[in-house]
């Protein structure tokens, strides 16, 4: 707690304005930075306040900084939106030096080209995780070691993944062995969902209806992100998440700054303290996704599953992380995938 | 009603009008015009400066079957919304209006509003837990009946027309109670004096007097629901996708709001089409 | 049927159908007393969810806010739409039929379309955002509700009562306040009430419109769906249901608003 409070005061000082500020966070609501353990530390040591607005889509998030400058200090992008934020003038390149805690951030991240625009960080990787599948444990006796589990007609009508274009493709993509961001055999993946479509129960849309599905038993397996896993896991679900032989999605968030934010010693006083491996290892113990931080990594409880599992080298050898998809590839998906819903 | 002659009136009627549509004007029309203008363009014009105008949007509706489909199947549910909540909900209003008196009617008439003075999707998110397998319901009907009974209802068309008819029934009531009960009692007395029957008095009295109530009603019910899509999105699983998705897809999932307003405004024009058709026919039903 | 038998069967109906209307809010209410957080069943009776609200001060100020701004749409949208159906049931005029198409718009394109076109207006025009541009977009949008229900009580409006009265010597203002204006009022309320439930389940124009920090409920549950709500969401709109139920009655008691017979 010390070091933390230390690394806290440094960067408040150091900061220009040292009086307290308000700062503006733009996030997914529930998704670390908007929970008590995350603000109340950081306003008492700062004496800044922090408030939160939400979105809920990222193309939602991008319209908000688009329509709203001066509106907001810290954003979180998902990595494959960092780039086109950044094009658009949206975010400004942040001084690591304000970050004493960003030395714990492995290369592999930091250096991401995602991330590091032409030399400037105009994102600091803040959290990763997988998007692959989980089993009900209540009726499942043994996870399965494939992907090919969706497809298996045992679990007719008990299946679900998620409604959304561009993850149904990339899964699609793991299940005919192709790579998540160049797939060459669309029509592969097109038939691959089409056969996935009659064993799904329903689309998901949110960890609630997951949730919900699961402790009911209408679910036996169904797409998940590994950090609501955790989460689920956490609040007493009986679930088990599972990285099959195929490979999983791989996925980065990171916190950026907008370029018109006036408060931007402050955001990076922030952005600091959602680095540091005091906060993560709290985050840890609600659920969280794992920590882009190797140091914070390191003080995780063993048993935690972002360090056990996550943690694993032979594991992360069969992750794809996603890149960008460009946005007529995303409306092709979209437009596949539309067809595809409509033929229900 | 008054023809507008004298330069009172005129004053008179600007002054009731304008207000509203004016407010409406700043509000919805001018905002809504920008977007039929971007509905034409193959760009929004901050995002690229080489936009141009172009059809293709609302071609896109035609080349594609599956806008066409989904449209389809978007009306029908509409209709089917419609007429559920006409027949379930034009007796309500008729026995609020003509069977019940005194202070229990005031009662009534709250409490059928009161429950949409909470989050729709709280509700349909309740819904889920009495429609799922092993819900609400069957444990209800098991317990009732002495044969075990499995549903099935979540995840089917029947649980979005369910979910849709409960978020739009107060509409058809409170409508169709509002003409209902503004008919005069001396004239379903006379007839029934002169020795109507009660299904006479209901066909050639309540029912053509209380007719513009009711197609208010009808109309508030159908044109929200072609556009829905949250409802069958939550309740109708594989088979909820709809053309509301659609639209809502061209916003949230990708960034192409010239197609997203050109499916809206396509939208605007069926169900004004479709008012269109149907309000000869109606207004025949009256005389 | 016998003549007494019809008008039973009637109520019978009537309830079972406010049975059906009050079906899911009762589960909510449930819901927000089980200790779940995932309405598991069987129910587990706890106050959890309500103490864990209790402390929530995003909640309780997002709820109310939403009221407020609720309560000034329903009466500014009340009080423009009841004018605006006066006005168009009263006049013949040219175009009078293009008025009332012009209310489908709005009710017709999703909502998400029309808030994401007044954000972009709003900016290019300058009123920019916060609770009054919220206030504004919430009574554009109830305003075709209200105008639609008032018009369908006026319908049924006698116009020879009006010019009885004008006959006899009352002057306009006399007529509306005296003839009119009572002879709508179940509309007028039954618009109000429409009103209310279009702002307090507003939720795309809130969440483009208000400043950070000052969500409204909705935003604050929509925005909930991706990470998962808790049931102080159920919680927070037991309690409003509650309170909203026992306002209404003690208006019954006061006021007469469905019409005389």
């Amino acid at each position: 707690m010390k070091t933390f409070l230390l690394s806290l005061s440094v960067a408040a000082l150091s900061a220009t304005g040292a009086l307290a500020d308000e700062i503006r966070v733009l996030n997914w609501q529930g998704y670390g930075t908007d929970q008590d353990f995350a603000t109340k530390p950081f306003e008492e040591a700062t004496g800044h306040t922090v408030v939160h607005e939400y979105f809920n889509s990222e193309q939602e998030m991008l319209t908000k900084l688009r329509t709203n400058p001066g509106a907001y200090d810290v954003v979180m992008i998902n990595a494959t939106f960092t780039e086109q934020a950044a094009a658009e003038g949206l975010i400004a390149p942040i001084d690591t030096a304000a970050l004493p805690n960003f030395d714990g951030i492995p290369a592999k991240f930091a250096d991401d080209p995602m991330q590091k625009i032409d030399g400037a960080q105009y994102g600091v990787p803040w959290t990763w995780g997988l998007t692959s599948f989980a089993i009900n444990a209540q009726s499942v006796d043994e996870a399965p070691s494939s992907i090919e589990a969706l497809w298996d007609p045992k679990y007719e009508g008990h299946v679900s993944i998620r409604d959304d274009a561009i993850e149904a493709m990339q899964i699609g993509a793991l299940a005919t062995g192709q790579d998540i961001n160049d797939i060459k055999d669309i029509e592969a993946v097109k038939d691959k969902l089409a056969a996935l479509l009659p064993n799904l129960l329903t689309f998901w849309g949110s960890e609630n209806d997951w949730n919900q599905s699961m402790a009911s038993g209408q679910l036996d397996i169904a797409t998940y992100w590994s950090g609501s896993a955790v989460r689920s896991i956490a609040q007493g679900l009986e679930i088990e998440f599972v990285i099959p032989e195929e490979g999983a999605i791989g996925w980065l968030d990171a916190l950026s700054i907008p370029a018109t934010s006036e408060h931007k010693a402050a955001g990076e006083a922030f952005i600091n303290w959602m680095i540091d491996p005091e906060f993560y290892v709290a985050w840890d113990k609600a659920g969280s996704p794992a920590p882009a931080n190797a140091k914070a990594a390191a003080a995780l409880p063993e048993e935690a599953f972002n360090r056990r599992v996550l943690g694993d080298p032979e594991v992360l050898a069969r992750v794809q992380f996603q890149v960008p998809v460009e946005d007529a590839t995303k409306e092709q998906y979209l437009e596949i995938w539309q067809t595809l819903k409509a033929r229900q | 009603m008054t023809e507008l002659t004298a330069s009172a009136d005129r004053r008179r009627l600007f002054a009731l009008l304008s207000p509203a549509y004016l407010w409406l004007t700043l509000a919805v029309f001018l905002p809504l015009s920008a977007m039929l203008f971007f509905s034409f363009l193959t760009d929004l014009p901050q995002d690229n400066p080489d936009w141009s105008a172009t059809f293709d949007n609302y071609a896109r509706f035609l080349t594609n079957p599956t806008y066409a489909i989904l449209m389809w199947k978007s009306v029908k549910l509409g209709l089917m919304v419609t007429l559920g909540c006409v027949l379930i909900g034009y007796p309500c209003a008729l026995v609020l209006a003509r069977t019940i008196k005194g202070r229990a009617r005031e009662t009534l008439f709250l409490l059928v509003i009161l429950p949409f003075w909470s989050n729709s999707l709280v509700r349909i998110f309740s819904w889920a837990i009495v429609l799922r397998g092993n819900g609400m319901l069957e444990h209800a009907l098991n317990w009732l009946l002495p044969f075990e009974l499995r549903l099935e209802l979540m995840f089917t068309t029947h649980a979005v027309v369910i979910g849709l008819i409960h978020s739009y029934l107060p509409y058809v009531i409170l409508t169709s109670y509002l003409a209902l009960q503004a008919i005069d009692d001396d004239l379903v007395d006379a007839a029934r004096s002169m020795g109507a029957s009660k299904l006479t008095i209901l066909r050639r009295i309540l029912l053509p007097l209380s007719l513009p109530g009711l197609l208010a009603g009808a109309v508030l019910v159908f044109v929200p629901v072609v556009g829905s899509f949250m409802e069958p999105r939550i309740l109708g699983g594989r088979m909820g996708t709809y053309y509301g998705t659609l639209i809502e897809d061209q916003f949230v999932s990708v960034y192409n709001w010239p197609l997203g307003a050109a499916l809206s405004f396509t939208l605007l024009a069926v169900v004004l089409l479709i008012l269109a058709c149907a309000s000869p026919i109606l207004g025949k039903a009256r005389t | 049927m016998s003549r007494s038998l019809l008008p039973l069967i009637g109520k019978l109906w009537l309830f079972a159908i406010l049975f059906f209307l009050y079906a899911p809010i009762l589960v909510m209410a449930a819901m927000s007393f089980n200790a779940s957080p995932f309405y598991q069943l069987p129910f587990e009776l706890s106050t959890r969810w309500y103490q864990q609200m209790a402390g929530n001060g995003q909640i309780l100020s997002a709820a109310l806010r939403s009221v407020g701004i609720a309560m000034v749409t329903t009466l500014v949208a009340t009080a423009l739409g009841t004018a605006a159906s006066i006005g168009l049931f009263r006049y013949d005029f040219a175009g009078k039929k293009v008025l009332m198409v012009l209310l489908f718009p709005p009710i017709a394109i999703p909502w998400l379309i029309t808030g994401t076109a007044m954000l972009i207006f709003f900016f290019a025009i300058g009123i920019g955002r916060g609770t009054p541009a919220v206030i504004i977009g919430h009574v554009a949008l109830a305003l075709p509700y209200v105008i639609v229900t008032v018009t369908a009580r006026l319908s049924s409006f006698d116009i020879t009562l009006e010019e009885a009265a004008r006959s006899m010597g009352a002057n306009s203002w006399t007529v509306l306040r005296r003839v009119t204006l009572p002879w709508i009022a179940p509309g007028v309320v039954a618009g109000g009430l429409f009103a209310f439930a279009v702002s307090f389940d507003q939720f795309v124009v809130s969440y483009f419109l208000s400043e950070p920090g000052d969500s409204t409920l909705p935003v604050l549950i929509y925005t909930a769906i991706r990470k998962g709500f808790t049931p102080e969401i159920n919680a927070i709109s037991t309690i409003i249901i509650a309170v909203s139920m026992l306002i209404m009655f003690l208006a019954t008691r006061y006021s007469r608003f469905a019409g005389d017979r």
